[in-house]
């Protein structure tokens, strides 16, 4: 085995011994001595005599590990899975990261890293978005990926694979940050995603293959996602987020921020709002983005964030009165009597509806509760 | 001497005619009952012997035999204290053969020899009518359901004295009974309309719930109501069967006599002329919903034959007990098999659910609901599929707005909705006629498609519908019978693409989040 491999296997062997969360020890280690000697150490059990007293139950866990696990062959199945590994001394590791406080010590990958020298948004969000936020993540991300910036992001359920999904329809590479192996998908739900990412562009992750999802790992995430970008676009978050941990990690960072205004009595858009009080960038298009990252738009075309139809008739009347919020039908029947002076009977309306949804400009989202289409 | 009386006893829904027969003879003194006798029918030989002595009869000390034929069917009840009693005087001629013939004879006897109602009247009765019976002897509390045979006279007594009196011939029974007077019916129903005081005019706004509701009654289309707490879901079930079309005399006599057997016409003295509305605790048992004991007796889905069967917060039913509902859907009808042989009960109702859209109850209102998917999908995944496939109208009430409580819109009464529902069914009688299927509701696939046949423009949005909503070929179904009823709602022969629309609507929408 060639010198280098011989590295990085020892170094993949250290970061499945330490577990997560380990990367600042294993920093800490490898000031002392290379990992070659660490692991050789390890295996001989002499590893606990030369290490100081803080991280004597550390290296009682490296000596453990290594009677169970050789490092070689252990990097052998690794790479035989198509996994990638790359760590912080490596010429490869992105350079994105390794500027970072507390920067990862290594990152798990299938698929691509992003390049270095092109552009990279973290657009992120909530979960639960509405109708609005799913408008606006395939939008952007769509147009951004289209202008060649790479989409980075946390492969959620919600905005983020929603963004991602639509940058790779597009043509473009997007990176999910995962928050368990790579080898693992979480959520279950994004599998079709997860399998275009590793295809089209790349899923990442601090943690060894393996490590199941857990709360506790998704926070620090977060300064990955916002650590491989050069800046990060806040759709849709409520007041008390993980989106805003992102927000955070990427100010501490130096990140710019950027954040989609949305209406005050909007839960989902609070978040955003707030940001913008308190600085972040107020986006309103896609080409505001490119001309803040690219110093100008490479084509100055007009917004087009909102097609706006119109429809003739009592179609026409109803569809003003939608929103990407869902409407219960009374509450429909009691605005159009309202604002058309017009009483339309259950049967009427449902029809009106109806005939909306099947032209594909509204959506019924359960029974009785209908909103306007974001396609 | 030998004597045989006529009497009676109900086998599930069915009643069968029991033939009394005492014989006395010289011997060893004995008094004993045959032909599978229950306890309670064992017992009536003390009952029977107190009684007579306190009326005067001495027995003498001879050997008593009381076969009830036919022997193999299992008795139990205490309706045969009365025929034992009359037969072992026939016997000891103390009355003549002759007085009890054609005669029913039906009631329990108290120590002291006054005669106390028994369950099941009514479905003996009319039983009995068809074997040529033309006289009843009844307790007189039983007195009326009597007369409800219609082709019977009906003689209501209030103890053993007086029917021995009137089977001599000495004197009439009870005097307020009019054998001649049949039972009138249509009386009893404008009482109970006057009496009624649930009305749906009492709902204020929800008009979208108002309406499937009104679709679901005039088709008898099962209906789940999905809505957050307090919107008025139970407030509608309730008033469901005041527009349902009143219950006709034949269906009247098929649900008096389920709760006759049941022992619960006694209270009102009078046949039912509401439509049963039963709304069971989700606790309640398997047995209790379907009929149990060692003689099954009707449960809560028999007791709602020919009416409303609401379950309210449907999720929190147990799987089991849900899943007991599948065959009566099905059938119309529930099979309960015991040792002593197999009861069939009538179960046709109109199952209404009501739950809430998810744990907390305010999906999709995402400023208040903070379910997660998984949460919402898993709550709904509680209630099994098939039962779940029968509800043909799955209708949401929406959260109230301040003006709908506060502003006083004129309502729609419970009498103009039931007008539509009427004339809808009328179609529906046309169209079916005498055959099993009776409501636009009991289609299956195959009438369905024959019934609801569409023009070339409705086909093509239907197509468009199928499409674009991803309905399945099931679901495709339920939606042409839906329509059926709008349509007939609407007086209209064709399906129009505005019946077809609404119908869409009411659908169930697996509401399936896309990422």
């Amino acid at each position: 085995m060639e010198k280098l491999d011989q590295v990085r296997a020892c170094r993949h062997w250290l970061c499945q011994a330490a577990g997560m969360g380990g990367h600042r020890f294993l920093k800490e280690l490898e000031k002392t001595a290379n990992p070659e000697s660490i692991y050789e150490l390890a295996r001989t059990g002499r590893l606990e005599e030369k290490i100081g007293r803080q991280y004597q139950k550390k290296a009682a866990q490296l000596t453990q590990f290594a009677r169970e696990h050789e490092a070689a062959e252990d990097y052998q199945k690794l790479l035989e899975r198509g996994i990638g590994f790359v760590t912080f001394r490596d010429e490869d590791y992105p350079a994105g990261l390794a500027e970072i406080p507390d920067s990862p010590y290594a990152i798990y990958y299938a698929g691509r890293l992003p390049e270095a020298n092109r552009k990279s948004i973290a657009l992120i969000g909530a979960r639960d978005c509405s109708e609005y936020g799913r408008h606006m993540a395939k939008l952007f991300a769509q147009e951004l990926a289209e202008a060649g910036v790479q989409i980075i992001s946390g492969m959620a359920r919600g905005i983020d694979g929603i963004g991602q999904r639509a940058a790779l329809r597009a043509g473009g590479y997007s990176l999910g940050v995962m928050g368990c192996g790579v080898d693992i998908c979480y959520p279950a739900e994004n599998r079709s995603l997860y399998e275009e990412l590793t295809a089209q562009g790349g899923v990442c992750s601090e943690y060894p293959p393996g490590i199941a999802p857990r709360a506790l790992l998704f926070p620090p995430r977060n300064r990955i996602i916002s650590g491989l970008s050069d800046g990060v676009l806040v759709i849709e978050a409520r007041r008390r987020s993980g989106t805003l941990i992102t927000v955070d990690m990427a100010l501490e960072q130096g990140k710019e921020v950027y954040a989609l205004p949305g209406r005050v009595t909007d839960p989902l858009s609070d978040g955003c709002n707030h940001l913008i009080r308190q600085g972040a960038g107020l986006i309103t298009s896609p080409q505001e983005l490119l001309t803040e990252l690219f110093g100008a738009c490479p084509q100055d075309e007009p917004c087009r964030q909102q097609k706006l139809v119109f429809l003739e008739g009592r179609q026409g009347r109803l569809l003003q009165l939608l929103d990407y919020q869902p409407q219960s039908v009374q509450a429909l029947q009691g605005r159009y009597e309202e604002q058309y002076q017009d009483y339309l009977t259950v049967p009427e309306l449902l029809h009106g509806l109806m005939q909306l949804c099947t032209g594909g400009y509204a959506r019924q989202v359960s029974g009785s509760y209908f909103m306007r289409s974001g396609e | 001497m030998l004597s045989t009386i006529t009497s009676g006893a109900v086998y599930g829904i069915h009643s069968c005619m029991i033939q009394v027969e005492v014989d006395v003879s010289q011997g060893l003194p004995c008094f004993q009952i045959v032909g599978l006798p229950g306890s309670a029918v064992r017992e009536a030989r003390e009952r029977v012997k107190v009684a007579l002595k306190n009326v005067g009869v001495r027995l003498p000390p001879m050997c008593i035999n009381i076969n009830l034929s036919p022997a193999d069917l299992p008795k139990s009840g205490t309706m045969f204290d009365l025929p034992v009693a009359i037969g072992i005087m026939i016997a000891l001629s103390c009355l003549p053969q002759e007085s009890v013939q054609n005669t029913l004879l039906l009631g329990e006897l108290g120590l002291s020899g006054e005669l106390k109602p028994v369950r099941g009247v009514l479905p003996i009765v009319q039983e009995a009518s068809g074997h040529g019976v033309r006289r009843c002897l009844l307790p007189s509390e039983n007195a009326w359901e009597g007369r409800l045979a219609g082709t019977m006279e009906s003689v209501g007594v209030r103890n053993l004295k007086e029917a021995i009196a009137y089977l001599r011939g000495e004197k009439a029974g009870e005097e307020t009974i009019d054998p001649a007077a049949s039972y009138d019916y249509s009386a009893a129903l404008q009482r109970e309309y006057e009496e009624s005081r649930l009305d749906f005019a009492d709902i204020n706004g929800q008009e979208c719930l108002k309406r499937a509701a009104e679709v679901a009654a005039a088709g008898f289309h099962h209906l789940l109501i999905v809505g957050p707490p307090g919107t008025g879901k139970t407030m509608l079930a309730k008033r469901l069967p005041t527009i349902l079309p009143p219950l006709s005399l034949e269906e009247s006599l098929e649900v008096s006599k389920i709760y006759s057997i049941s022992g619960l016409l006694q209270q009102t003295h009078s046949l039912k002329t509401q439509r049963p509305y039963l709304s069971p605790h989700h606790t309640i048992t398997g047995q209790a919903l379907a009929g149990g004991g060692k003689i099954p007796t009707p449960g809560i889905i028999s007791l709602a034959h020919r009416g409303v069967l609401f379950l309210d917060e449907m999720t929190e039913f147990k799987r089991e007990t849900l899943d007991i509902l599948r065959q009566p859907l099905e059938d119309k009808q529930v099979q309960i098999a015991r040792s002593s042989g197999t009861y069939v009960y009538p179960a046709d109702f109109m199952l209404v659910g009501a739950m809430n859209p998810c744990p907390c109850g305010y999906y999709p209102d995402q400023s208040r609901c903070r379910c997660t998917p998984y949460e919402v999908r898993r709550y709904l995944g509680r209630i099994s599929g098939p039962v779940l496939d029968r509800l043909d109208i799955c209708v949401e009430a929406a959260p109230m707005d301040f003006q709908d409580l506060a502003e006083h819109r004129e309502q729609e009464t419970s009498a103009r909705i039931r007008e539509r529902v009427m004339a809808a069914r009328e179609i529906q009688k046309a169209r079916f006629g005498e055959g099993t299927i009776r409501f636009n509701g009991d289609m299956g696939a195959g009438e369905a498609e024959r019934f609801c046949r569409l023009g070339r423009q409705e086909k093509s949005f239907m197509e468009q519908m199928y499409r674009s909503m991803r309905l399945s070929a099931r679901g495709y179904h339920k939606i042409l019978k839906v329509a059926r009823t709008i349509a007939d709602l609407a007086g209209s022969e064709r399906i129009r693409e505005i019946h077809l629309a609404e119908a869409v609507c009411y659908r169930r929408t697996e509401q399936k989040y896309q990422a």
